[in-house]
């Protein structure tokens, strides 16, 4: 008989250990859920942002209770890390009941929210059943900044007041922020607010169309030199795509379309009960409100994240493969098909590979 | 009450989950356990988590082991014993 205590191993040493096995046996371990589309915000750059009040959105979003039997399957399938994002998820008047429902399913809890709508209430149930991480986006320091890419006045004040009551309960919390043309003077101080308040922080400045293929979000794309020296003046992060690269760079081993965890340990739920294997790929989604989560892993994901390119698939062959977001969704969202590269990807990943020296590693 | 005749329920405050070949246990709230780090049992132990319902005995679970898993009764009551203290530190299961 093995010792029957229990080994509290940490959480890094178990997520790697687990990762592995999940992906031998493709177990769909990581989620993430769209729980609205809506917003109270008006983020210029936003993918996917619907108008708070849309009645249209509202008719057509998941009801509780379908939310929870989803849920239930999601379990039962062996999701453990899950994500619960938008629009804006506050948005939901049921959002606390459905965050409750998730917690005693034994998910591990990521939530993305704007902030704005989280109220003393709020905070004092997240802080009594608290998830994994909060992560908040912050586009300035200064309401003039914030409030030129959210379009709502009082935005900023409110996102602070959010932030100030998840930290006062310490609740785990990250912020984070888009760089784009809207916000770049104010990159470096929004770091150095997030560090100076003792949370992490991170940036992504790799902007995506809207999922209905509107590129208006593309109109504040910083430039991939831009991008690059954004990396560069970041020695962490410079270190962090050095080691990344060590371990990853090279032509893909497979010739599949699909290189990544998508369909394979993850999958993305939008707020009308759409399937996909990620938040990107959405050109072919299975519909949970007619199916179930087993049916559209099982049966559905396989034959889609096994297709072969149909051209001379450029992506294919290219060592840096690895260090660009270049996807079959990211290409269907900005070139309408899934084997176009974008152009803009393609440049900032080779600017990189030039100023980090990687070929020579 | 000696432990062995003592009955324990799980509390509602912790998820029993498997995955994959783990088994482990996720905390629901704040004063469960850390939440950096996830509990994670072996066979025997997510086996007596199993038989932990409200209503068997602990000397009825400890034979219930011995009967299953190659274990003398003496090792059988010392691991049990150290692991439902364990259990009740941690808030995952309570008298009743």
């Amino acid at each position: 008989m093995e010792c029957s205590h229990i080994p509290s191993i940490s959480y890094a040493q178990f997520s790697e250990r687990l990762h592995k096995q999940v992906v031998a046996k493709r177990i769909p371990i990581l989620g993430s859920f769209e729980l609205t589309f809506r917003c109270n915000l008006r983020c210029a750059h936003c993918y996917c942002n619907l108008p708070l009040n849309s009645r249209d959105a509202i008719s057509k979003e998941l009801k509780t209770g379908e939310i929870f039997n989803i849920f239930d399957q999601i379990a039962e399938a062996g999701c453990l890390w899950l994500l619960l994002t938008g629009g804006e998820p506050l948005a939901r008047k049921d959002f606390m009941e459905i965050y409750t429902y998730a917690k005693k399913k034994g998910f591990l809890i990521s939530l993305f929210t704007n902030g704005t709508l989280i109220t003393p209430k709020i905070a004092d149930h997240l802080a009594e059943s608290p998830p994994s991480e909060v992560e908040i986006t912050l586009y300035g320091v200064t309401k003039e900044t914030h409030e030129k890419v959210t379009g709502i006045p009082g935005s900023f004040k409110r996102c602070r007041k959010g932030i100030d009551l998840l930290l006062e309960r310490k609740i785990p919390l990250r912020l984070k922020t888009m760089a784009m043309t809207l916000n770049r003077n104010e990159l470096s101080n929004i770091k150095e607010y997030a560090e100076g308040l003792g949370v992490k922080f991170r940036f992504d400045p790799e902007l995506n169309p809207r999922l209905d293929h509107s590129k208006t979000p593309c109109n504040f794309r910083l430039s991939p030199e831009e991008v690059v020296k954004l990396d560069l003046a970041d020695e962490k992060r410079v270190k962090e795509w050095r080691e990344f690269c060590e371990k990853f760079l090279g032509p893909p081993e497979s010739d599949n379309l699909y290189l990544c965890g998508a369909g394979v340990s993850l999958f993305h739920i939008d707020p009308y009960g759409q399937l996909s294997v990620c938040m990107m790929s959405r050109y072919q989604n299975y519909d949970l409100k007619h199916g179930s989560f087993h049916k559209g892993w099982s049966n559905f994901f396989p034959q889609f994240i096994a297709q072969k390119p149909k051209s001379d698939y450029k992506c294919g062959q290219c060592e840096f493969i690895a260090l660009c977001s270049q996807c079959p969704g990211w290409a269907w969202v900005e070139n309408g098909d899934l084997e176009t590269p974008v152009e803009y990807l393609c440049q900032i990943t080779h600017l990189r590979a030039e100023a980090f020296n990687i070929k020579k590693l | 009450m000696h432990l062995l005749d003592k009955v324990y329920k799980k509390s509602d405050s912790i998820v029993f989950r498997k995955i994959a070949d783990e088994f482990i246990l996720v905390p629901i709230r704040q004063n469960v356990g850390d939440l950096e780090s996830i509990s994670t049992l072996n066979e025997v132990a997510a086996r007596i988590w199993e038989l932990i319902d409200g209503n068997m005995k602990v000397s009825e679970i400890k034979d219930k082991i011995i009967e299953e898993f190659e274990v003398t009764p003496q090792q059988a009551e010392k691991d049990l014993i150290e692991y439902l203290q364990q259990l009740e530190g941690i808030e995952a299961i309570i008298e009743g």
